[in-house]
């Protein structure tokens, strides 16, 4: 049933929403502020590189990263909210991961930070569980027919993160240049680490 | 999300919102703190707000959060309306003999780990390798089992955490944890012969599933 | 910032750098307009408080992203942090720190205002004693 108050332009409703939580003590604008800068600026996508740059150099924590994601993640100190229960997904020559939350929008955001455009959108949340080869493909990553694709959809309390592949031709690269080779969409499963 | 514990933050209460009278405030605090002295979570709170009787003298919402916060601390056993009824007597003078504390019974939830994560005292009743079908919760209208996995077969791939299952989370009948599975599904069991190939895990609490033989 | 179907002004998301410019990661906006971001703080803010649950949340967003599916096939005008602002709104209904109507008031209230002002959480009845830019 749609009413008057249906119509109400998003940003007036965020504004009025705002003022009247905030002027019943309800929220404290200083925390809510704290809580969108922490999102824009500190947490994101950089997090999950360095995680990932590890794992690719050093096969013991690449190790316990797939065995407890969470744990292993924290040992970087990333956690927080959204990040209780990670689990890391390895992709390998033979296996590709792509993860999607069809519901809603489920992401590990100590590691990814918040979620892109795209991953919330209904077409990519429908199509990905029903062709992700195709939907790949859109996003500019062809996959070998030889190459076994899982998709992940985050339907609970746990959250997932890809381990991509190292490319080749980075065996001299120091960790912090590894990290800034790894992109976000690389693990959301949407693309691979391309060589520098 | 549920980082209830990993939040750490707490709005002070000597901060001073804009009540418009100062008993509101402290209904307001007392709310919050009303949660904890009766053990349970803050959906209790919102099924607790359910159950205040509507009446016109209950008109101002701060008015119906205290109401709330008796409910739930009598449901705990902590104090009893007739305590509270009682007291506010004395103190505008009547000579009202208070009555006797009700029978403490907290309910018995943990008060550690992170978010929704539960231990659950029985053992999972699916392991890995089961072959499994999800129910059709159509009619029970929930929806953390998305409609195209409905009524299919998949096997078990892992076991995740226990979590409090959503659905009766609100409910003052304690957190109700389940098991949690990871389902794994063949893309042609889902969407038909035609299907490109893949294969397709997700998620599911053990109430979606049943044991196939 | 935003134009009647309450998308980020195009202007707004050309302003790469500079003081204008709004913030990015990974070379994207993490939110599209400022009332995305405040959707965003008030959730988290609502929680961190312990008064919303996050769950309840998540559930009432799934039930609006549900519903605006169903009503749009094609998926045309879609915007998730509407959606998200809906859930929160219902939520904080439920859990009576707004009442309902409140926010479509105050809403009214706010969009009656002239152009210019600045009324970022404060929420006056009236408008004595404030100077406006002529």
């Amino acid at each position: 049933m749609t009413t008057a108050a249906d119509h109400i332009d998003p940003a007036v409703r965020a504004e009025a929403l705002a003022s009247l939580l905030i002027e019943r003590g309800l929220v404290d604008e200083a925390v809510m502020d704290n809580f969108i800068k922490t999102y824009e600026q500190s947490v994101g996508p950089m997090n999950g590189a360095k995680v990932v740059a590890r794992a690719w150099t050093d096969p013991e924590y690449r190790g316990r990263l797939l065995a407890d994601g969470t744990a292993a993640i924290a040992e970087l100190g990333f956690k927080g909210p959204q990040g209780e229960h990670i689990v890391v997904l390895e992709n390998t020559p033979d296996t590709h991961h792509v993860v999607v939350c069809t519901l809603c929008s489920c992401y590990p955001w100590p590691v990814l930070g918040l979620p892109p455009s795209w991953y919330k959108d209904p077409s990519y949340r429908s199509r990905i569980v029903r062709e992700p080869r195709a939907v790949l493909a859109e996003f500019g990553l062809e996959l070998g027919e030889d190459v076994a694709i899982r998709v992940f959809d985050s339907s609970s309390e746990v959250r997932y993160m890809v381990l991509p592949q190292r490319p080749a031709g980075t065996e001299g690269l120091s960790e912090e240049e590894l990290a800034a080779l790894v992109t976000r969409d690389a693990m959301v499963g949407v693309a691979e680490v391309a060589a520098p | 999300m549920g980082g209830r514990q990993g939040f750490g933050h707490v709005l002070p209460l000597t901060a001073a919102p804009p009540f418009a009278e100062p008993w509101e405030g402290k209904a307001f605090a007392l709310a919050l703190l009303s949660i904890r002295a009766a053990g349970v979570l803050a959906p209790a709170f919102r099924y607790a707000l359910e159950r205040v009787p509507p009446g016109d003298y209950l008109a101002s919402y701060y008015h119906r959060w205290l109401i709330a916060s008796q409910i739930m601390l009598a449901d705990s056993g902590v104090l009893s309306a007739e305590q509270v009824a009682a007291r506010a007597a004395r103190m505008t003078g009547a000579d009202q003999a208070e009555p006797e504390a009700p029978e403490l019974h907290k309910p018995q939830m943990p008060s550690g780990g992170p978010g929704n994560l539960r231990t659950v005292d029985t053992p999972p009743a699916f392991a890995v390798g089961d072959r499994v079908r999800t129910a059709d919760l159509h009619a029970r209208g929930h929806t953390r089992l998305p409609g195209y996995v409905r009524r299919r077969t998949g096997t078990v791939t892992a076991i995740r955490p226990a979590a409090i299952f959503p659905d009766s989370a609100a409910l003052f009948e304690g957190e109700n944890p389940q098991h949690c599975y990871a389902v794994e599904f063949d893309s042609r069991e889902l969407w038909g012969a035609g299907a490109e190939p893949f294969r397709l895990s997700i998620d599911l609490y053990e109430p979606y599933l049943e044991r196939v033989t | 910032m935003s134009d009647p179907r309450g998308h980020a002004d195009a202007a707004y998301l050309l302003d790469t750098s500079g003081p204008a410019a709004p913030p990015r990661d990974n070379g994207e906006l993490v939110f599209g307009a400022p009332w995305e971001s405040k959707a965003f703080g008030l959730a988290l803010a609502l929680t961190d408080a312990g008064l919303i649950d996050w769950e309840d949340f998540r559930q009432a967003l799934i039930g609006e992203i549900g519903a605006w599916e169903a009503a749009h096939p094609t998926g045309a005008g879609w915007s998730y942090y509407d959606c998200w602002l809906r859930s929160l709104e219902r939520v904080a209904n439920a859990k009576g720190l707004v009442e309902t109507g409140a926010v479509a008031a105050r809403a009214a209230q706010l969009a009656a205002l002239p152009p210019g002002h600045d009324h970022d959480g404060h929420g006056h009845d009236t408008h004595d004693g404030h100077a406006h830019p002529s």
